[in-house]
């Protein structure tokens, strides 16, 4: 059974009035678990309306939501718990800090859960080192810590509760390239020794396509595709179509490939185009 | 001709002796027309440096001319503003209006010109963003590339020298992305407007005519696109990055590959490895 079944969802705002928008439109797919899956879709695609039908912050207009193979809605009054385990961080999830101290901030989550306070400082202490929090920022008032860190700290707070599905909609958004790159290796390493489900909404194509195993595409509140990020990123004029595009770094290979040099379409990321081009090379006895 | 000259600015927030130096003795000069990006990583300073450009903050040590205007004469203060528009992050903060038309004419409005004026400056204001057939929708309607270029449609229609763009694109998709570069572009080249760019994507920075990074409140290095993106490991070094395209071969240099310089774009990256490759 998988972890995650999304049937036949749709959501409608403002239905009955002259503004009725349909933003997710007879959705479905499952999650397993371990998946790291990318949502790609143009501004107004219906990502967001998605993950937060994902975690009960909306209720449905139609369709269901089951999380091991039960339907979210089932118990309406217990939908708090839901939220326990499907764990959604908002885009710049910095300006949600609201407590005294970070380590307080990122205790809410647990408290919350009804843990004990040994279990609550244990998480506490893992999700800081989880997302690269210094332990002498836990000490500190939020506001006193730079952007960067305070977006660590909100996204350690949703990891303290230990969902088995972490929703993280734009986590790098507006930081600088390394920053990028630090955030995702650790959300990556997160996922690896977790082994939990992680999707990642995000504008950047690199960098789905550098840590998601598959990618889903959203586009006009319909599921385009839903399959590995290899095959999706391979189709590129289909993504160009859509407002999307494929990385840079893939769309050159493909270029060269379609001009006759024998590489592989569809390939993700710098690293994997360098060995292909010297494998290339070194077979023609040129390099 | 120099448009904007900054002389040896030092910048702090606080007022404390012990606060942090933001800027630390910069200086630099951006001439008439020119196409500048400035990138650098959170916490550099270089959204400091843009509020510098239209008197939004005034150096405690140092001067900033725009025009040769002195930005620290605060008699001066609504004549550079009206000469330096500022276009920030997110759209959504920075319409007002319910109608397009009518946010693009809020700034006219402000410098008190006359309406048949105003009409004919908020007409030309949209159609250089490609957004006049849009003049009569809701701004909320629009999708965020849409909406940043209304945003500096508003910005157009006060009649600007220079507008300065703090990471116009940080919060769009993909093709609004492209749409605002290439109306920044198309602002430069054919209507002569001077723009400063800040930016954390590196296929963006490539475009300028010149590029400067900035790190701990000083200039790390600066050039042509080509000159600063050759310095892989330097950028690196300062929490940056370069395009995918410069990278690949960069690396396969690393590798061997005989490489006579790095590119900057994926048409120029394809056509030199056909070359090699083939």
């Amino acid at each position: 059974m998988s972890l995650l079944q999304v049937q036949d969802l749709s959501y409608v705002y403002s239905q009955g009035t002259p503004f009725e928008n349909t933003a997710v439109d007879h959705v479905s797919f499952s999650l397993e678990k371990g998946d790291f899956v990318g949502i790609i879709g143009h501004t107004g695609s219906g990502k967001s309306t998605l993950v937060q039908m994902l975690n009960g912050l909306i209720r449905p207009t139609s369709g269901t939501v089951l999380l091991d193979g039960v339907n979210i809605w089932d118990k309406p009054k217990e939908i708090r718990k839901i939220r326990f385990k499907v764990g959604l961080v908002f885009q710049y999830p910095e300006y949600q800090l609201f407590e005294e101290t970070v380590e307080k901030d990122i205790a809410f989550g647990p408290t919350n859960m009804g843990l004990s306070p040994d279990e609550i400082k244990q998480r506490v202490i893992d999700a800081s080192n989880f997302v690269g929090l210094k332990p002498e920022l836990l000490e500190k008032s939020p506001f006193d810590l730079s952007g960067g860190e305070k977006r660590r700290a909100a996204i350690a707070g949703v990891i303290a509760m230990d969902p088995d599905i972490l929703i993280l909609d734009e986590p790098c958004a507006g930081l600088d390239p390394l920053g990028r790159d630090v955030l995702l290796t650790q959300i990556y390493r997160y996922h690896e020794q977790r082994g939990n489900t992680v999707l990642l909404v995000s504008h950047s194509m690199e960098d789905v396509a550098t840590v998601c195993d598959k990618a889903l595409v959203m586009n006009h509140a319909h599921l385009e595709m839903f399959d590995t990020t290899q095959k999706v990123f391979s189709q590129g004029e289909k993504l160009r179509a859509m407002g999307l595009r494929v990385p840079q770094i893939t769309s050159i290979i493909d270029s060269l490939s379609v001009a006759g040099v024998p590489l592989e379409k569809g390939t993700l990321t710098v690293e994997r185009a360098v060995e292909e081009i010297t494998e290339y090379l070194k077979r023609e006895g040129r390099l | 001709m120099e448009f904007i000259s900054v002389q040896n600015v030092s910048f702090q927030y606080a007022e404390e002796e012990n606060s942090q130096q933001v800027l630390n003795d910069i200086s630099f000069e951006i001439k008439k027309g020119e196409f500048v990006a400035l990138l650098g990583q959170n916490g550099s300073g270089k959204s400091t440096i843009a509020k510098l450009f239209n008197a939004l903050l005034v150096p405690q040590k140092g001067k900033v001319f725009v025009d040769g205007m002195d930005t620290a004469d605060e008699s001066l203060t609504y004549d550079i503003r009206s000469k330096v528009g500022l276009v920030l992050q997110n759209p959504d903060n920075q319409l007002v209006a319910s109608i397009v038309e009518e946010d693009v004419a809020f700034g006219p409005e402000n410098l008190g010109i006359p309406a048949d004026e105003i009409r004919e400056r908020v007409d030309e204001a949209l159609k250089a963003v490609d957004m006049y057939d849009h003049r009569l929708k809701a701004p909320y309607k629009l999708s965020g590339g849409q909406k940043q270029r209304v945003a500096i449609a508003g910005i157009i229609a006060m009649r600007p020298d220079c507008i300065v763009l703090d990471e116009p694109t940080a919060m769009l998709d993909p093709k609004g992305r492209e749409e605002v570069l290439s109306t920044i572009m198309k602002l430069n080249k054919e209507h002569g407007i001077t723009i400063v760019m800040i930016t954390h994507y590196m296929e963006e920075a490539v475009r300028a005519d010149k590029v400067y990074v900035v790190d701990s409140g000083s200039f790390v290095t600066s050039g042509t696109a080509e000159e600063v993106f050759s310095q892989v490991e330097l950028l690196k070094k300062h929490r940056l990055d370069v395009p995918q395209a410069t990278e690949l071969c960069h690396k396969l240099r690393a590798c061997g590959v005989s490489l006579d310089r790095l590119p900057l774009t994926e048409e120029d990256c394809v056509a030199m490895l056909r070359e090699v490759l083939l």
